[in-house]
Order: C-alpha cells, then structure tokens, then sequence
C-alpha cells in the first residue's frame, strides 16, 4: 500500500501564483533562498506536508513543533522550504506529489531553486546561474530574460524530479541552477539564483544579508548540508559530473 | 593500531583488540554524534577529500576563523588534523543549542587520507573561509608500456 503525502492547509490557497520550491541539495542552495524570500517578504506558513516518507523529526521553533517540510506565502507567491534533507527513499514520490499538488491550486509557474556543482568555486566571484524549463514557453522566457540556458547534461535529486514531473503533466517550470559548492553551504549562491529568480519574476528581493550574514549561516547550516550530503550520495548526485551522451 | 609493546597482559590485548574494532566500526559505519563538543569547546568543520591521479585534496569550511591561526598538522601517515581559532565568540544559543551552556572557541576535525601521501610536502591555502590542503600522493614504481 502507498504510504500517503497528505498537505495539511492551514489557510486559504490562492490560486494562480508562482511556486518557489527549496529542497536540500549541493550547497544548500535551494533552502537558503526559500528561507531568505520567507524572511524578506514576511511570508507566513499556509500549510504543511504529513508524511511516514519524512523521518519521524519535528523542527522546534521558538519552542513550538513545526513540520519540517512547509509552505509559506501570500496572495501572488508559495514558497515550499524543507529544514531536513529528504531521503532518498521518498523523494519521487514526494516530489510527485508536490507536482500535483502545484497543479490542483492552478500556480502559475513552478520555480525549483538549486545548486549546480562547480569544482573551482573557491575561484568564482559571482556564480553564474543557469536555467532549464518544462516547456518550449519556458525556455523562449528564458531566453527572453537572458538567462543561461542548461542545454546539456544530467539533473540528479529534488530539482530534477519537480522539472520531470512537471513537463509530463505540462506545467510551467523553470529550475534556476547557481554554480555552487557541492558539499558546503553557498549563501552567495543563493543570492545569485535570487538575483535572477527577481529577473524572471519581477519580484524585487533584497539579497544584501546573504552577504552580510554568510559566515554565520555557513556554520549554522552545516549540519543539515552533512545529512543533505548522504542522502545526495544515495542518489548518484555525482552523475551531475558525468559527460552527457550525445545520441 | 599497532600492538608495540611485546609480553603484554592478556588484558591489554583484550583493550588493544576492543580499540581496534571500535576504529573500524568507526571508520565503517559513522556514529551519531554532535558536530561540536562541550568539553573542548570545538566544533567539527565541514571537510571534504578527493583523490586526483596526482594529488590528494583536503578542503574544510571554517567560518569567522582567522586564517593565521590555522594549523594543519598530519596525526600520522594517513590522518590530517585540521584546527583553526574562531575570531568571534560564538555560544551555544547562537547555533541553536539551547539545552546547553557554553562558547565555543575552535574548529577541530581529523581527516583521514584515503591513499599514502607525502604528508611533508603538503601544501595549504585559506580562500573565502575554505581552507584548501594539497598531497601529493606517493608514486610507487612505474610499469613499462612496450
């Protein structure tokens, strides 16, 4: 029998608005911004996932229980955040459902935000970020915005999974890639995807305290980016570094 | 470990024996632990190796660390130590611990090497709070391609 995915809503979803999705991954990209957007734009939690996929934690915060996969928002934006790595094990079927779930609240555009491996990232300045899409449409916006288009190679994890899904159910996704560290937490990153996440949506986001803040997050996420790190290993996560075949 | 010591008790050989599986059962299957601790007031860093055909890459994550204080010091020919003094005073309460008391004032981690390097001929860099070690792995004896 399927183990279910249930989405506890704690208040109304609107319907029609952009679905930012930060899952843990290299560099823990994808948190990072999710919790910076949920602090900058004061979004407040809308609902919750209940799941026997998750592992049996709960995430205290101000001494209170949270689920640790929720989604925050307002009346044009959700943005889903997860505080634990999510195991290997349930991560297309919870990536499956969050697809579904996106759909059946009619978003508009579903916006993976991740991180993509670097070797050299110590030398990088700026990272470059790059975009992939569900569709034709989301490639030509992309194109439209001067983003960077990942034509070539191989997605592993959470990202990948959102993209597949939901170019088989045809919703409008596009993955925003930063050029990351693979196994440490990377807040310029994050602000580099943020940059162009504000690019493509018009949405204005203020990234100066990824900056200012950047030691400080590094030390307090490193714990999570450990257990990101196995769950990551479990998935090949590597392949991002193989040769795409050519056919 | 080694058992130096000839005409050992029996139950020193017993304590080697214990010791000895506790290391390989460390090494297999890693135990859950906290990433910082209390009693020396350090906390472990992120740290990462790869093996290149030439060199071996030992990197590690040490934010709000004063890169003069850095110390990579080998434990022996397979283990690196990796400590750092962290500039600012960071407590307990600043990394979410709540249920304990304390300031932590080090980063210490102990690395170990995955194939035999030449541990004297390492070299160091500290770049955007990333400290970056390289060995180069030791050659053993070239085969002749005819």
């Amino acid at each position: 029998m399927a183990i279910p995915i249930n989405f506890i809503e704690k208040r109304s979803i609107p319907s029609g608005t952009r679905m930012v999705c930060g899952f843990p991954d290299v560099g823990l990209v994808g948190v990072l911004a999710s919790s910076h957007v949920i602090s900058e734009l004061n979004l407040v939690e809308m609902a919750y996932v209940d799941s026997d996929l998750l592992p049996p934690i709960v995430v205290l915060h101000k001494g209170l229980p949270h689920a640790p996969i929720r989604i925050f928002g307002n009346s044009n934006l959700l943005v889903i955040i997860s505080e634990t790595a999510i195991p290997a094990i349930g991560v297309q079927r919870l990536m499956r459902k969050f697809v579904e779930w996106g759909k059946s609240k009619n978003v508009k555009m579903i916006i993976p935000i991740g991180g993509i491996p670097v070797q050299n990232r110590q030398d990088i300045e700026e990272p470059k970020v790059f975009g992939t899409a569900s569709n034709l449409d989301m490639i030509k916006l992309l194109e439209q915005k001067n983003v960077n288009v990942l034509k070539d190679g191989y997605m592993v994890g959470p990202q990948a999974l959102i993209m597949r899904y939901c170019a088989e159910q045809n919703v409008h996704a596009i993955a925003l890639l930063a050029q990351s560290f693979y196994n440490y937490p990377d807040p310029e990153a994050s602000a580099a995807a943020l940059k162009q996440l504000s690019n493509v949506t018009g949405i204005s986001i203020n990234v100066s305290k990824l900056f200012e803040k950047g030691e400080e997050i590094r030390l307090r996420a490193k714990d999570v980016m450990k257990r990101t790190q196995r769950e990551l290993t479990k998935m090949n996560k590597g392949q991002e570094y193989d040769l795409p075949l050519y056919i | 470990m080694s058992r130096s010591k000839k005409n050992n008790s029996i139950f020193d050989l017993i304590h080697e024996y214990l010791e000895e599986i506790k290391e390989l059962t460390e090494e297999l299957l890693p135990s859950e632990r906290p990433s910082w601790d209390i009693e020396s007031l350090t906390i472990e860093p992120l740290c990462n190796v790869s093996v290149t055909p030439n060199e071996v890459i030992v990197t590690a994550d040490l934010p709000f660390t004063d890169p003069n204080s850095v110390k990579v010091e080998p434990v022996d020919s397979m283990t690196l130590e990796i400590s750092a003094k962290i500039e600012r005073r960071i407590c307990c309460e600043d990394l979410g611990i709540t249920h304990q008391e304390g300031e932590f004032s080090a980063f210490n981690c102990q690395t170990r090497i995955p194939v035999p390097v030449e541990m004297k001929k390492r070299k160091s860099k500290f770049k955007k709070g990333i400290l970056e070690v390289r060995l180069p792995r030791k050659k053993g004896y070239e085969i002749k391609v005819e």
